[in-house]
């Protein structure tokens, strides 16, 4: 196994909702290793969704320590932590969140060019990516002309157009019909093994849990003791 | 990142919204600058009405005191020949176009043998009044080949029934507190423009002025007229030391100062152009904050994508401040647009109307006042990025995963 990226220790995240908080989590422990890929799964409102915007960088803990390829990241600033989801994590998201006005080629090149690069760059590798997806015919389609299958395989390839370490995907075959759930699934699958990256997924479908070696299941903002998680 | 391209793209993605906004900024922007363009040219017509019509001239020299002391002993303060060609010497040496004038007033009783009204004169020389008048010089001219020739206003000519040609009999007190009278020729009956002097006013040459008031070579005043209208404050400066270096103790006016109707009406159309301007401001600031209000809350999940993928907080505020300040810019440039149809509309259409305080009609025209034009679209531009500014930074700052949640 290799080098931990992520290393969460006593993770605890909780929300104000109205005159109530939500324990949302509740002392998460967890170490997830370059290159595996793991599913997070549980029932509704177990914080599968908050554990995976903890891993993303787009949340922070109340208590505990979460470490990104050995950094504390709650020591980072905002404009720090938005450089490192830029370089090193790829969002798959549920509905897709697509910037509508942005055809399907510039919506993948759009983190390559958050990062500054060249707009004849990021044209050539959101070409190759989209190709990748099986898309490039559609590199000039804008989201509303796109089906939801397709719309999710532009966001696979905008997450993966900067050759991230890590690839987080909440729910990715939520929205999808069957045939689609598939290919997406396939696709990921083929691109985790192609890239070596790291992907985690939050998901409730039994078929997306088939390919994924490692499961962590989460119930009532705790990792299930007990239960087996199967490991590569 | 595109930030140009998003924004564009964003604007036309809300066109009804992005063209009413851009409309209002547009009609906002079109009535500052028409009106800016209507007071430029009625600053120029007022300018000219002052330097050229009321005969002010670009600057005004007096012996200090004679404004308020000059009318009860014009012995002390008027100017005499050495005096007028020592001035004129200075004068001439710092601004060798300028033409300096020697001025004469006098008022007194006006009679065409059977009925009498007060007038006022002013005794210039024939050729310095050619000069003075400049564009006006048809208007209430003085002839060199008639030495008792006078101007005399419409109304006062109207009201002693006399026409140009017709004598008329002019009695003064001389500089003394004596009884003087001559005989003068109407030699051209004019309009003063002020309806307030439309009954009094006369020219007359400065020598029949001098001889009249029994004051020979003297003036109360001598104008001058610079070679640009636009010296007149630096050489009022200049000239002031160098008038206290020759030992004279003059006081200098400028014609804005001399021009009490400049000043007011200047006065008056500025503050309206503020009131105006306040308006139009409130009026897009409200505008574009409430299209930035809402397209910041309608892509709250784009914003909270966009900064999941790395965007930082300072470029989704460039976003939308980019999207205000593009609305700004169609805006002004429809406003520009707009301005230039009215004004060419208003041009030739030929509309005139008379003045407060005017003795005749004056046409309505509208110019281009770029400068104020600049500075309306540079606040327009300020206050539309003030107006995006607060959205978009409340935007920046919401937490990434509310954003992403908002439905």
């Amino acid at each position: 196994m290799t080098a931990a990226l992520f290393e969460l220790a006593g993770i605890h995240r909780r929300f104000a909702l109205g005159e109530t908080t939500v324990h949302a989590l509740r002392g998460v422990d967890l170490s997830i290793a370059r290159g595996e890929s793991v599913a997070i799964w549980g029932p509704s409102g177990s914080g599968k969704s908050t554990l995976l915007n903890l891993l993303g960088l787009i949340d922070a803990p109340d208590q505990g320590t979460l470490r990104f390829c050995g950094q504390d990241v709650r020591s980072l600033p905002d404009d720090a932590l938005a450089d490192c989801r830029n370089r090193s994590i790829g969002f798959v998201f549920q509905t897709f969140n697509l910037v509508p006005v942005l055809t399907a080629l510039e919506n993948v090149m759009l983190p390559l060019q958050i990062q500054g690069q060249g707009d004849s760059a990021a044209a050539a590798r959101g070409r190759d990516w989209l190709d990748r997806v099986g898309l490039a015919s559609f590199a000039a389609f804008r989201p509303d002309k796109l089906s939801g299958g397709q719309r999710q395989r532009v966001a696979i390839a905008r997450a993966l157009v900067t050759s991230p370490m890590l690839v987080l995907a909440d729910e990715p075959t939520a929205n999808l019909d069957s045939a689609n759930s598939s290919a997406v699934i396939d696709l990921m699958r083929q691109l985790s093994a192609e890239t070596g990256v790291t992907c985690v997924f939050s998901t409730h479908d039994p078929r997306l849990l088939e390919h994924v070696p490692r499961h962590v299941r989460l119930v009532d903002g705790r990792i299930e003791d007990g239960h087996p998680e199967a490991r590569p | 990142m595109k930030t140009l391209k998003l924004g564009i793209r964003n604007l036309r993605r809300n066109f009804r919204r992005s063209l009413t906004t851009a409309l209002s900024i547009a009609f906002g922007f079109a009535a500052v600058a028409l009106f800016s363009g209507y007071t430029r040219e009625v600053y120029r017509g007022l300018t000219e009405q002052a330097v050229h019509g009321e005969l002010i001239g670009h600057l005004s020299l007096a012996r200090r005191g004679m404004k308020l002391e000059g009318r009860l002993h014009p012995e002390r303060y008027l100017l005499g020949p050495e005096e007028i060609g020592k001035i004129s010497e200075i004068v001439r040496r710092r601004f060798p176009a300028a033409r300096v004038v020697p001025r004469l007033a006098l008022s007194g009783l006006a009679s065409n043998g059977r009925v009498s009204t007060i007038f006022l004169a002013d005794g210039v020389g024939a050729e310095d009044m050619k000069a003075l008048r400049g564009p006006r010089s048809d208007s209430g001219a003085l002839s060199a080949d008639a030495p008792q020739g006078v101007a005399m206003a419409r109304g006062l000519a109207a009201l002693l029934g006399l026409k140009d040609g017709d004598d008329a009999s002019l009695l003064v007190s001389t500089l003394h507190g004596q009884a003087n009278a001559a005989d003068a020729t109407v030699l051209h009956a004019y309009s003063t423009g002020n309806a307030g002097l439309e009954d009094k006013a006369v020219f007359m040459p400065l020598a029949m002025a001098q001889s009249l008031y029994d004051a020979p070579g003297r003036a109360d005043h001598l104008t001058i007229l610079l070679p640009s209208i636009a010296l007149s404050g630096s050489a009022r400066t200049e000239l002031a030391s160098a008038f206290a270096a020759a030992g004279l103790d003059l006081e200098i006016s400028t014609w804005q100062e001399l021009s009490a109707f400049y000043r007011q009406v200047k006065g008056m159309f500025d503050m309206i152009f503020g009131f105006i301007l306040a308006i139009v401001l409130t009026i897009v600031v409200m505008s574009v904050t409430n299209a930035m209000g809402m397209s910041v809350v309608e892509r709250t999940r784009e914003i909270g994508t966009l900064r999941a993928i790395g965007l930082r907080r300072a470029g989704v505020v460039k976003l939308f401040v980019t999207e205000a300040l593009l609305l700004v810019l169609l805006g002004c440039a429809a406003g520009l647009l707009l301005t230039l149809l009215v004004r060419t509309g208003v041009n030739a259409a030929g509309i005139s109307y008379t003045p407060p305080n005017g003795s005749g009609r004056v046409a309505l025209r509208v110019g281009l006042d770029a400068g104020r034009m600049l500075f309306t679209f540079i606040v327009l531009g300020a206050l539309g990025l003030g107006a995006a500014l607060f959205p978009a930074r409340r935007a920046a700052r919401r937490p990434v995963t509310e954003s992403l949640a908002h439905v």
